[in-house]
């Protein structure tokens, strides 16, 4: 992650600090857990924590470690300057939240009030306010990145996006077709990183990253591994390593750049998906494309037809100037 | 450029070039080995090549294409090409694909592969015409 050490936020930081404090004064009137001299310092930590649950499982011994644990806002830290930075960014972070959005996790994590007399409050109930909760974080870690990162993000899909990202929800990421904008953003690739090693990672997905000869090879081996797991047999499994290899060779020689998504499905039966994306120039003429024996370079002209014959679904969108996404989908026969 | 363990390894027995793939081989390689190969023909005036190709583990439509390219650069040089090993899942993706191999050769194993080139090469010697017109039919 890029730490710009930068003191000059004046234009930004008494507004967020006053909304915050604001929000606190409300939140703690009736649960006086902490010194009221020491409200804000308190709060902005313990938002610091809630941001820093991003890191606690990667590397419990990484010098990351101290934004974890430590309650105590008067401790000082070797790089002062990077700590203040961290917190400023917490500050802004917490005043982007609604105020709703404040509140409620503000008298959660601060306050320590449970979801269930939460709802009571709001006429909800304690699911929902969990559910809320989780949003809310999945906000401030977003918000908190950006904020750290200086950067304002450049078009209307980023925070969606990186929502989607942040709080691991697998349809909303397909909804906003988050694996494609990661290609296209610089930013959002860039903050994806810290987002995506949340958690454990996921062990029923493989994303390879397509540029040159050897990541075919990379990709329908990945493919071939991955889908061994649900007892594919022998030939299914080459088929799909066989059309991963063709959709690969694709992205190398037409767009040059692009991924490829492994990923092991359940509903509505065991199979396995692959999501094969380029930022190229996309495909003039889909339907020639895909017809056998058309090809702009020396193969068989056999790619995508070939690949859509092995496999059991096959869908293709493509956009000029902007790629092409190949889905396909092999699904596991039950015996 | 590798210093690991060989991807391919062209061995030559008498008139014979015996060509082993013994992983699975990107593009680039693919087309190193093709280069090898067909010079190697050429410098030791083979009259049969076989291709073990059991190790690899797809053979797309660019790895069969460039198999294709091979046993007919290898006919132009006078060299019967056939290619053994190929597993049968591998075989199945490739006929899924819509590829066939076309007028190559491909048989189960070395031991048959070098029974064809012999009498191949055989029936070549007793008819006494040129090899290269034999053989330019490639494979019945
Ligand atoms: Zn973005």
């Amino acid at each position: 992650m890029v730490r710009r050490i930068v003191a000059a936020r004046v234009q930004d930081g008494p507004t967020a600090d006053d909304l915050v404090q604001e929000t606190l004064v409300r939140v703690l009137a009736a649960a006086p857990r902490v010194e009221p001299g020491m409200l804000e310092s308190y709060a902005i930590v313990t938002a610091r924590n809630v941001v820093a649950s991003l890191w606690r499982e990667r590397d419990r011994h990484r010098r990351n470690q101290h934004r974890v644990v430590d309650l105590l806002p008067e401790q000082t830290h070797d790089d002062g300057l990077v700590a203040q930075e961290e917190q400023n960014a917490v500050v802004q972070a917490l005043a982007r939240l609604s105020e709703r959005e404040r509140d409620t996790l503000l008298a959660h994590e601060v306050s320590g009030q449970d979801t269930r007399s939460l709802a009571g409050e709001i006429g909800s109930t304690a699911g929902a306010v969990a559910a809320q909760l989780n949003r809310t974080r999945a906000r401030l870690r977003v918000e908190y990145l950006l904020a750290l990162d200086q950067a304002e993000p450049p078009t209307e899909r980023c925070r969606p996006v990186l929502l989607a990202l942040s709080s691991g929800d697998r349809r909303r990421q397909r909804e906003v077709d988050a694996a494609r904008h990661l290609l296209e953003c610089d930013l959002c690739a860039r903050l994806s990183e810290p987002l995506m090693e949340r958690g454990q990672a996921r062990d029923d997905e493989i994303r390879i990253p397509i540029h040159v000869d050897a990541d075919i090879v990379a990709a329908r081996q990945a493919a071939r591994e991955l889908a061994s797991r649900l007892g594919f047999s022998k030939t299914d499994l080459t088929l799909i390593a066989t059309a991963v290899s063709e959709v690969a060779r694709n992205i190398v020689r037409f767009a040059g750049l692009g991924e490829i998504v492994v990923e092991l499905l359940d509903q509505p039966r065991r199979g396995v998906r692959v999501v094969a994306m380029d930022t190229g120039p996309g495909i003039a003429d889909v339907e020639q494309a895909l017809a056998d024996g058309y090809s702009t370079y020396q193969g068989l002209g056999l790619g995508l037809p070939g690949a859509r014959r092995l496999m059991d679904e096959f869908a293709i969108m493509t956009e000029i100037g902007r790629g092409t996404t190949v889905t396909m989908t092999k699904w596991r026969e039950e015996r | 450029m590798t210093t690991g363990p060989k991807l391919v390894s062209i061995l030559r027995q008498g008139s014979y070039l015996i060509a082993s793939i013994h992983t699975a081989l990107d593009d680039t390689q693919m087309v190193r080995f093709q280069e090898d190969l067909v010079e190697q023909i050429g410098r030791y005036r083979s009259r049969g090549v076989i291709i073990d190709v059991a190790a690899l583990d797809v053979l797309d439509s660019f790895g069969a294409r460039t198999l294709r390219t091979i046993a007919e650069m290898a006919r132009l040089r006078g060299a019967v090409t056939v290619i053994v090993g190929i597993q049968p899942d591998v075989a199945f993706a490739m006929v899924s694909l819509g590829m066939a191999t076309g007028s190559v050769v491909t048989l189960l194993d070395l031991e048959e592969g070098l029974a064809f080139l012999d009498s191949r090469t055989q029936r070549n010697a007793t008819s006494g015409r040129p090899a290269l017109r034999t053989l330019s039919r490639g494979a019945p």
